[in-house]
């Protein structure tokens, strides 16, 4: 169990990963502000705050065996 | 008191504070064995292994060379907080696996998990010296970017009371010093006070900034109206090197040597798995407000060069100390907050270079004193020949150089990362396909072409090392 819920937060963050680049827009497109900074900005953002609580997360439950078996 | 003035006298005081923590790291050291030595006898606990780590990572391309990047680059260098992240995503690939294997053998340096893995099969010497080769050139080039980094920072702060090229000459005899004195045990202990001045220092500048410019609305509104196409949405060639990035700087920095030290000088997995929690968010802290520094920096200097816009941060720090004296002190402690981030982060390359190139290129064993004593000497050349360089080779962007590093190292990936993962890898097929990536990264960058449509040519070079190795790998099974 512990296992398969940290490979689901590793698959998340890579999801996250993908969303933080902003491919749903088109270039040169400037878009609306949101909290003072552009929209595709907040979003990245966003995304890797997201990141970060998975993968401390996913490091808490990461297992390193000592005895190396 | 001026700002130089001030700035010198804090640069002195620190000077003197580092040269007192190496005297104490000496006498803590228990033998004069290279795992002594160079990862301080295996038993870094969670507070220092974290903030050694941070202070590591966060060098002087993170505090001059990326507020120098979001000048030249706007909003799109947000990817830059990323990719740093990155860097923590991708250790769960290498430690889990690395760590037991790297306690139970006694690795001192990343050659001897090559040696270990492939020392059997006839190329595993050959593949040996062509991992600790790359690594080597990316350590040095690492060093030449943080003598660099001294140096500027050293003659902005100081008003030019020292000059760039007193202040690297000076500034590198410093590190050598206390990490030949006290080994990794003075560098972590070193980057630990290091790694606090710069939380501290960089928060207190971009609250600064903030205030100034009227809030985060603002801000964005100045550096619009200056340069509007930084606010817009990069195109896709550009997004496609955001991505890129992120695989070269998360994959890459994996494999840096002196963060595999760190893994195996960690006191027990617990302690390693509890840093690397917290370090995953440390990116939001640091390179999230660098980057916006160095966006504050747009409206503030305009029509900066490309070279000149990676001193963006000293440029600021005037600028604050002038506000009153209370910006002065804060202004000085951002200052060695900064310059700490830099000479953290080459204590840690030249301990590195040491123990690898006494071990993994001459051959030493990792037990053997003689080692630490031929690393150290080794070291000591190299930092010559580095601080040399930076003296006449003044004229080259910090990003350029990261990426010129990037791309060399990124090709070691599949001796560890594959290796550790699977079984059926053997030596030859990894050599090949270093060597093949190399060379594409390298005739790349000589040709001038850095990018293959927005993609890194290292990591175009890493996808053709990766081929190469698993195809003959499967073609000839041991």
């Amino acid at each position: 169990m512990k296992r398969y819920l940290r490979r689901m937060l590793l698959a998340g963050i890579g999801g996250l990963y993908v969303l933080s680049v902003p491919w749903y827009r088109s270039g040169g497109e400037t878009g609306g502000s949101v909290f003072g900074l552009p929209d595709w900005v907040v979003v990245a953002i966003g995304c890797y705050v997201a990141v970060a609580v998975l993968n401390a997360a996913a490091w808490l439950l990461t297992d390193i065996d000592e005895d190396g078996t | 008191m001026s700002f130089g003035q001030a700035g010198f006298a804090a640069l002195l005081a620190y000077v003197a504070g580092l040269a007192v923590i190496a005297e104490l790291a000496r006498r803590a050291r228990r033998d004069d064995s290279p795992a002594d030595h160079f990862l301080a006898s295996r038993d870094l606990g969670v507070f220092v292994l974290f903030l050694t780590l941070y202070a590591t990572a966060y060098s002087g391309n993170s505090l001059l060379g990326y507020p120098g990047e979001a000048y030249r680059r706007g909003f799109s260098w947000i990817m830059a907080t990323g990719f740093m992240m990155s860097i923590v995503v991708a250790f769960h690939l290498l430690v889990p696996r690395l760590r037991p294997v790297a306690v139970r053998e006694g690795f001192v340096t990343p050659g001897d998990w090559v040696r270990h893995r492939f020392g059997a099969e006839p190329a595993g010497n050959a593949l040996r010296l062509a991992v600790a080769g790359l690594m080597i050139v990316a350590l040095a080039n690492f060093l030449f970017a943080q003598l660099k980094a001294m140096g500027v920072m050293a003659e902005h702060v100081t008003g030019g009371i020292v000059s760039y090229e007193l202040g690297v000459c000076l500034l590198a005899a410093t590190v050598l010093f206390y990490e030949t004195l006290g080994g990794m045990r003075a560098v972590a202990w070193t980057d630990a006070g290091q790694a606090i001045l710069m939380l501290v220092g960089l928060s207190a500048l971009l609250g600064w900034l903030l205030i100034e410019a009227g809030g985060l609305a603002s801000l964005s509104e100045a550096v619009a109206a200056v340069r509007p196409e930084t606010i817009e949405v990069p195109s896709t060639r550009e997004r496609t090197n955001w991505f890129s990035t992120i695989v070269l700087m998360g994959l890459a920095s994996v494999v840096y040597p002196q963060a595999i030290q760190r893994v195996y000088a960690a006191r027990s997995g617990r302690t390693l798995q509890r840093s690397m929690a917290l370090m995953t968010f440390m990116p939001i802290t640091t390179t999230l407000v660098v980057t916006l520094i160095g966006l504050a920096a747009i409206p503030r200097f305009t029509g900066l060069g490309a070279v000149e816009a990676d001193s963006v941060m000293p440029r600021l720090l005037e600028e604050w100390a002038a506000a009153g004296p209370v910006a002065l002190v804060a202004a000085v402690l951002v200052f060695l907050g900064a310059l700490a981030a830099i000479m953290s982060t080459a204590d840690s390359v030249l301990l590195s270079l040491g123990s690898m190139l006494a071990e993994d290129l001459l051959g030493r064993a990792h037990w053997d004193a003689g080692a630490t004593r031929l690393g150290k000497r080794i070291a000591a050349f190299v930092m010559v020949a580095m601080a040399g360089l930076a003296l006449v080779a003044r004229d080259v962007t910090l990003w350029g150089l990261i990426e010129l590093k990037m791309e060399l190292l990124i090709q070691c990936v599949p001796a560890f990362l594959l290796a550790l993962h699977w079984r059926g890898l053997r030596a030859g097929p990894v050599l090949v396909g270093i060597l093949a990536g190399s060379l594409l990264a390298v005739g790349g960058a000589l040709l001038g072409e850095k990018r293959l449509a927005g993609i890194h040519i290292g990591v175009v070079g890493l996808v053709l090392n990766f081929a190469l190795a698993a195809c003959l790998s499967l073609r000839r099974p041991r």
